[in-house]
């Protein structure tokens, strides 16, 4: 079994889920098996955009981020569900607990993706029985279908994973990167969107060929570091570690939202960060976290959009705190205009017990209420050396249910923008 | 207007009142110096409407002649510029006159310029204060005063009366408090009077900023400055200047109240040391959270200065102190406000009474009760 391995080097998986929102609804509801399918937005509320759809929905020429309108012009008969975002992250969990019985070396990159490292997995079988096992337990236990790309690092194992769906299982070899990756257009490669494929057209750069030949001085001048990276990954070079801890590291905690119409109305955009930054809040209490700077974003009618943010005098985890800010940063940064989207984003979020708050002459009676308590835990951790107790505070933050959970949510809001 | 100046004079004066003028002002007027020459003297005006100093250059002084005057008259420069003219002029006479459409000739040696001037008709009046009772202070004090109590006031508008310095005088005494609310500085001190000071109450806030613009002018140590208070302008007033200020509306906090007298841990040590350890102890937590340090008594008569930061590093510095009496402590405080605190002693021994690890605590100087000084503690959510 051993010779199905590399003798140095890595085995990684690339488990992409197939039109993961669709098949969801359908795993849950066998009546919509076979039929055009799409995941979409309240049409009224101009979200009316397609998020996903069914493979059938596909054969009409239906794709994601297409209008539903034009849709249904499309395929009369399609079937419209709204997302159902809460059902989608149980099942993310349940899917990310079926691939770590494979390899507890398990990173989730989004709500339906992940990589797995199976190098040290031989006692399991070749790597592509792996997959098709991986793959088998997922459509049997829970009626999903997923792709699978087996490949020496992620960047290959993502293009494998890519290249047959549905139900699909591929092999990228080091030594096929030429044959296979090379004649493909740059803007098909992950990581270059058409910004960055547009640059490179400008210096001659078309292949994902030319990529990996092209001169690197050139390259960062047009495009950055980056581009060295780039060239790296064309070339089928990809050091990035599959690293189950990397959900548990957050920097930032978000929430935006579209709203149903333009708003200029001021007390509407207000309640508008209230909701958001409660929710914020929510997180962070979750996290057991605080918010060091607070950001705010606007997106105005004309798709004009404006970032703004803030570092707080003392980090701040309370809902009525973080709204205070927000106002404050809104107002001083609004133009007035009519605004199409609204977002609260606590950066450098920190863990609650890392963080200080430098107390005030005139309130901080109200902040040491609990002082009778801290000093009985000083005296007892002082007794015994340590810490041997600590105020009845949560301290799950390294709950790991709750960082997947956390995490989980965080792209699901990536998505929904 | 025409008249010559020995330059010395000239530069000094333009440097005082250029200490009020604003480039960002929203009278354009203001972004210009006034001169105004009368038959015993002249007389510069810089303001940014907040702030006004007038300087006065006397016609002689003790015997020498200092100015030249040809014909009184007045007229506005542009600050920016006649303040740089001046200070370059080559020969220590300056000769300036208006002429026509205000055109101003600055003649020094064989150097020659010509500035267009604005109408001094046109420049705002200084306000006039009634005075009633001039109260006096001397040059030193003045200047101790500011220096000990406005690095405590707020930089932040919040709460705007936070950014200035609270002066209440009752009778001869006068009490300076400042505070951003973190920490707080007191200064008690006596004012002195021509007139009879019984009775005399006054409670004002002078801007910090100010303050510090004063403190940069007050020169003489030992000159007498009068100050004189109404309900919305101060003005100080020395032989040569005139400096007025706005003062901040609204009430000063009751800060009586807020001074704790339970103390639980007296430690007295000398200030410069324990500012030296908080200043290395510092070096670390400054990239971190909010550059806190910690303090604790390890032994009958030393404290531990530590700091730690986690991606960065850790310190432990120890200072032996005078004397420790009371409960062990470990308490956390930002370093910044601790140094600013500890700077005002100027290396004197202070005492540090601690009324509890999540409550204020006070520093006074152990020689001298003028000075009382707070600082509010950090602590862990």
């Amino acid at each position: 079994m051993q010779n199905y391995y590399p003798k140095s080097g890595r085995v990684i998986l690339h488990v992409d889920m197939n039109s993961y929102y669709a098949s969801v609804e359908v795993a849950n509801d066998p009546s919509l098996q076979g039929k055009p399918l799409v995941i979409a937005g309240n049409e009224k509320e101009r979200r009316g955009i397609i998020v996903t759809c069914s493979y059938e929905a596909r054969a009409f020429g239906i794709r994601a981020t297409m209008p539903l309108w034009e849709a249904k012009k499309r395929c009369p008969h399609l079937i419209i569900r709204k997302p159902n975002h809460e059902l989608y992250r149980k099942t993310a969990y349940q899917i990310f607990e079926i691939m770590a019985e494979f390899s507890p070396i398990l990173q989730p990159v989004s709500i339906d993706e992940a990589y797995i490292d199976i190098s040290n997995c031989s006692h399991l079988g070749t790597p592509i029985e792996i997959s098709e096992k991986i793959q088998t337990a997922l459509l049997e236990r829970l009626k999903l279908p997923c792709s699978i790309g087996i490949a020496p690092n992620r960047f290959l194992a993502k293009t494998a994973s890519d290249m047959k769906k549905p139900l699909g299982i591929t092999v990228l070899r080091k030594r096929e990167v030429p044959t296979i990756l090379w004649p493909r257009k740059v803007e098909e490669m992950h990581g270059i969107g058409i910004k960055t494929a547009e640059k490179l057209n400008e210096i001659s750069i078309y292949t994902i060929g030319d990529l990996a030949k092209a001169n690197e001085y050139l390259l960062k001048q047009k495009i950055g570091n980056y581009a060295l990276v780039l060239k790296e990954r064309a070339n089928g070079i990809d050091e990035r570690e599959v690293d189950p801890n990397a959900i548990l590291e957050f920097k930032s905690i978000g929430n935006s939202t579209t709203l149903p119409n333009d708003v200029s109305e001021e007390s509407h955009l207000i309640e508008t960060l209230k909701l958001l930054s409660d929710k914020v809040a929510m997180r962070l209490k979750r996290k057991n976290a605080v918010a060091v700077t607070l950001q705010i974003m606007i997106k105005y009618a004309n798709r004009k959009m404006v970032t703004r943010s803030k570092k707080l005098f003392n980090p701040i985890q309370d809902p009525q705190e973080l709204l205070h800010e927000a106002v404050d940063l809104f107002m001083k940064n609004w133009s007035g205009d009519p605004v199409r989207l609204l977002g609260v984003t606590a950066h450098e979020v920190i863990n609650k017990s890392d963080a200080f708050k430098q107390l005030n002459i005139f309130n901080y009676e109200q902040d040491i209420k609990d002082e009778p308590i801290v000093n009985v835990v000083e005296k007892i951790n002082a007794k015994y050396g340590g810490n041997i107790i600590s105020k009845g505070i949560r301290s799950d933050v390294k709950d790991e249910k709750q960082m997947l959970y956390e995490f989980l949510k965080s792209k699901m809001e990536i998505n929904e923008n | 207007m025409q008249f010559s100046i020995q330059k010395d004079y000239l530069v000094r004066s333009v440097q005082e009142v250029m200490k009020a003028v604003s480039s960002r002002t929203t009278i354009p007027i203001l972004t210009g110096i006034k001169l105004v020459v009368t038959d015993d003297g002249v007389i510069l005006t810089g303001s940014d409407s907040d702030i006004s100093i007038q300087s006065f250059i006397p016609k002689e002084e003790a015997g020498d002649e200092i100015v030249e005057i040809k014909s009184t008259g007045s007229v506005v420069l542009q600050a920016k510029y006649f303040s740089e003219i001046v200070k370059k002029l080559p020969k220590n006479t300056v000769d300036i006159e208006v002429g026509e459409n205000l055109l101003t000739k600055i003649k020094s040696g064989k150097s020659e310029f010509n500035l267009n001037g604005l109408n001094a008709e046109d420049y705002p009046h200084l306000p006039k204060l009634e005075e009633h009772q001039t109260i006096k202070v001397r040059g030193d004090l003045l200047r101790n005063i500011i220096k000990q109590t406005v690095y405590a006031v707020s930089s932040s508008e919040n709460r705007p009366i936070l950014t200035g310095v609270n002066w209440k005088i009752t009778n001869n005494e006068l009490i300076c408090t400042a505070t951003d609310s973190h920490r707080l500085s007191q200064r008690k001190s006596v004012v002195q009077s021509d007139f009879n000071l019984d009775g005399y109450n006054a409670n004002i806030v002078i801007p910090g900023k100010s303050l510090n613009e004063l403190s940069k002018i007050i020169d003489d140590m030992e000159e007498m400055i009068d100050v004189v208070i109404t309900d919305n302008q101060v003005l100080f007033r020395t032989k040569h200047i005139q400096f007025f200020s706005r003062l901040l509306e609204g009430n000063y906090p009751d800060t009586t109240k807020l001074i704790p007298t339970d103390m639980k841990t007296i430690i007295q040590v000398n200030s410069r040391e324990l500012l030296q350890a908080i200043d290395r102890a510092s070096l670390l937590a400054r990239e971190g959270n909010n550059n806190v340090v910690k303090l604790e008594i390890i032994d009958s008569n030393t404290v531990e200065i530590t700091s730690n930061s986690p991606e960065i590093g850790k310190v432990t510095d120890e200072v032996v102190c005078n004397k420790i009496e009371g409960e062990e402590l470990k308490i956390s405080f930002s370093a910044k406000y601790m140094l600013d605190t500890l700077r005002v002693s100027e290396g004197s021994d202070v005492e540090i009474s601690f009324t509890g690890a999540m409550r204020p605590f006070v520093i006074t100087n152990t020689n001298d009760n003028s000075i009382l000084q707070l600082v509010l503690p950090v602590r862990t959510y």
